[in-house]
């Protein structure tokens, strides 16, 4: 439909997560548009993420380097672990600036359907990580499991939980019910069955 | 609750077409094939709850990309605008008092209808599948919020079997995850059969009370068919629904499951649970030849499963309007055909003390014409108000 080349890029953008057809097109022309400096800006940084950008060795977060910022710094409490599904995760996390201590990114949930088992999730790293924990810092005492309040994140928690109670630790998992400012009418029985169920003494 | 008006556009063999509606019994009349099911239809679609017979994608006319059905609705003391824009592929999109609503809140907002046509026969004669659907529909009908309860059922048992079919083929990694979706499916599943339970237990004085009134004679019985939930306790559960212990359900289908596991990783497919359960539907017979209780499915009459079919509906519709205090709009469709003249005289008296009711027939006798309020016409997809 357009020339080789424009048809190209808009394919490319089109692959990308949350852009369908018109937004690629969209976005390829206004690309044709802007000056071949600030083109070149964008390319650059495809290219650099896919150079520098990679996977922390301890928890599998991104990094710039061998080990990522959180796993570096030795001032966040190494005793707690916090399991996360995707890096994003993290940042969530950290916007709330309630948690100090350190992370692991498991790189999805277990999902039959699309055939992701454990062996494909970083569990295996974590158990050897609780295991072994790095010199010269306490080692984790609580794993809190993250993981999405889904059918499949519930189930990678319930899983883990058999997994790493063995080990000692102590495993707990986020308190899921009513989001704060909603409306309890509204809330679907699911949630708020979990509401009631993980419900709290007052004042205790 | 009643519809006052109702225009619809592209919707199945309707270009454009409006009509008013009676509160009371409308009538619906014309030659096969001219629409008159599909006007019905489009009023069982303003509950939100699609088509009662096909995918919505067979809603919209032949060429056009949307179908679209405006409404002036009353519940109570309220007058209401309903504006449904139905896009096969794309969801619906729902306006009250052109206002965009969603999800369960909009399913709340929207109005709730029980229709009832000559494939509702299939709640007796058919496969499990359409009594479970029946069970679970009205679920969440009563409790809208309780579709997030079904969902999950769904996804569980889908990751279930997808886990186990990919077993045989030596993936004994993923097989450690077993016992997690056997927690899950036994806490969702559990749940799940409470909630059906109660609303079959619910149904049951309705359901009976409303055969015998058609039939003349005869008790209705309804139980809940199930692998691995214990005859007493269904039968319990039947009376006193309250009572009900989940975690007891729970423990039963854990135990089910354990004990089918061997098969079930030979199979590759959940063998035991709530997606195999049934309702039974048993008649006892009153007539001097025979005696006992009988499985409806596969002893009692064309005639008889029929009546058995409406009155299991006219029970959803007294249940609906005792729990949620508004009267639900009631779409027979076709019912008269095969129907004696005796209990077709009934019904013709019993929906006059219903809420709004729509009523098809391809040729009314003249029960249904003395009962209704509003006759229209249906002419290829036009609507002409021919009430005298």
């Amino acid at each position: 439909m357009f020339a080789p080349p424009l048809q190209r890029l808009i394919d490319e953008l089109s692959k990308l997560p949350g852009i369908g057809p018109k937004s690629a097109q969209r976005v390829a022309f206004y690309l044709l548009k802007v000056t071949p400096s600030e083109a070149g800006l964008l390319a650059d940084s495809i290219t650099e993420v896919k150079e520098k950008v990679r996977l922390c060795a301890v928890c599998f977060n991104v990094a710039d380097e061998e080990i990522c910022q959180y796993c570096r710094d030795s001032r966040r409490d190494s005793t707690v672990v916090c399991v996360v599904q995707e890096p994003p995760d993290i940042a969530a996390i950290e916007r709330t600036r309630e948690y100090q201590g350190l992370y692991h990114v498991l790189q999805g949930a277990i999902s039959p359907i699309e055939g992701i088992g454990p062996d494909h999730l970083r569990i295996r790293e974590l158990l050897e990580r609780l295991r072994h924990p790095a010199d010269g810092r306490p080692p984790a005492t609580e794993v809190i499991v993250a993981t999405n309040p889904n059918t499949e994140g519930d189930a990678t928690a319930m899983y883990l939980e058999r997994l790493l109670t063995p080990l000692g630790v102590r495993v707990t998992r986020l308190a899921s019910g009513l989001p704060v400012g909603g409306d309890l009418e509204y809330a679907d029985e699911v949630t708020l069955g979990r509401a009631l169920g993980g419900r709290r003494q007052m004042g205790a | 609750m009643r519809v006052d008006k109702l225009a619809v556009e592209d919707f199945r063999n309707y270009g454009k077409a409006a009509t008013d509606l009676a509160p009371g019994v409308n009538l619906v009349v014309g030659r096969n094939a001219q629409g008159k099911t599909n006007l019905l239809e489009a009023v069982h679609c303003l509950s939100g709850l699609g088509s009662p017979r096909s995918p919505d994608v067979a809603l919209v006319r032949n060429g056009a990309d949307a179908a679209v059905l405006h409404a002036l609705v009353t519940r109570g003391e309220r007058s209401l605008t309903l504006d449904m824009e139905i896009k096969p592929g794309r969801g619906t999109r729902v306006l009250v008092n052109k206002t965009p609503v969603s999800g369960a809140r909009a399913l709340g907002a929207l109005t709730t209808s029980v229709f009832f046509g000559p494939d509702e026969l299939s709640l007796i004669k058919g496969t499990p599948d359409g009594r479970r659907k029946f069970l679970d529909d009205l679920v969440v009908k009563l409790r809208p919020a309780r579709e997030g309860l079904r969902r999950e059922w769904d996804r569980i048992l889908k990751q279930r079997n997808a886990l186990l079919k990919s077993a045989p083929r030596g993936h004994r990694g993923e097989l450690a995850t077993l016992d997690v979706w056997d927690d899950a499916m036994c806490r969702v599943g559990a749940s799940l059969t409470a909630a059906r339970i109660e609303v079959l237990a619910a149904l049951l004085p309705h359901a009976r009370k409303r055969y015998e009134a058609i039939a003349g004679a005869g008790r209705l019985e309804l139980t809940y068919l199930s692998a691995w939930v214990s005859r007493e306790l269904c039968d319990q559960a039947l009376v006193d629904p309250a009572a009900t212990d989940e975690r007891q359900l729970q423990e039963m289908l854990a135990a089910a499951v354990a004990s089918v596991r061997a098969r079930e990783l030979d199979r590759g497919i959940s063998l035991v649970g709530p997606q195999r359960d049934d309702a039974g539907v048993l008649l006892e017979a009153t007539s001097q030849e025979s005696t006992g209780v009988l499985d409806a499915r596969m002893y009692a009459s064309q005639g008889d499963q029929r009546t058995v079919a409406l009155a299991l509906k006219l029970a959803e519709l007294d249940h609906l309007s005792e729990v949620t205090r508004e009267e639900p709009i009631l779409l027979l469709d076709d019912v008269f055909s095969e129907l004696d003249p005796l209990r077709r005289s009934w019904l013709g008296e019993a929906v006059h003390d219903l809420g709004q009711t729509l009523v098809s027939s391809a040729e009314p006798g003249a029960i249904e014409s003395a009962a209704a309020d509003r006759v229209i016409e249906v002419v290829g997809g036009t609507l002409r108000d021919v009430s005298v």
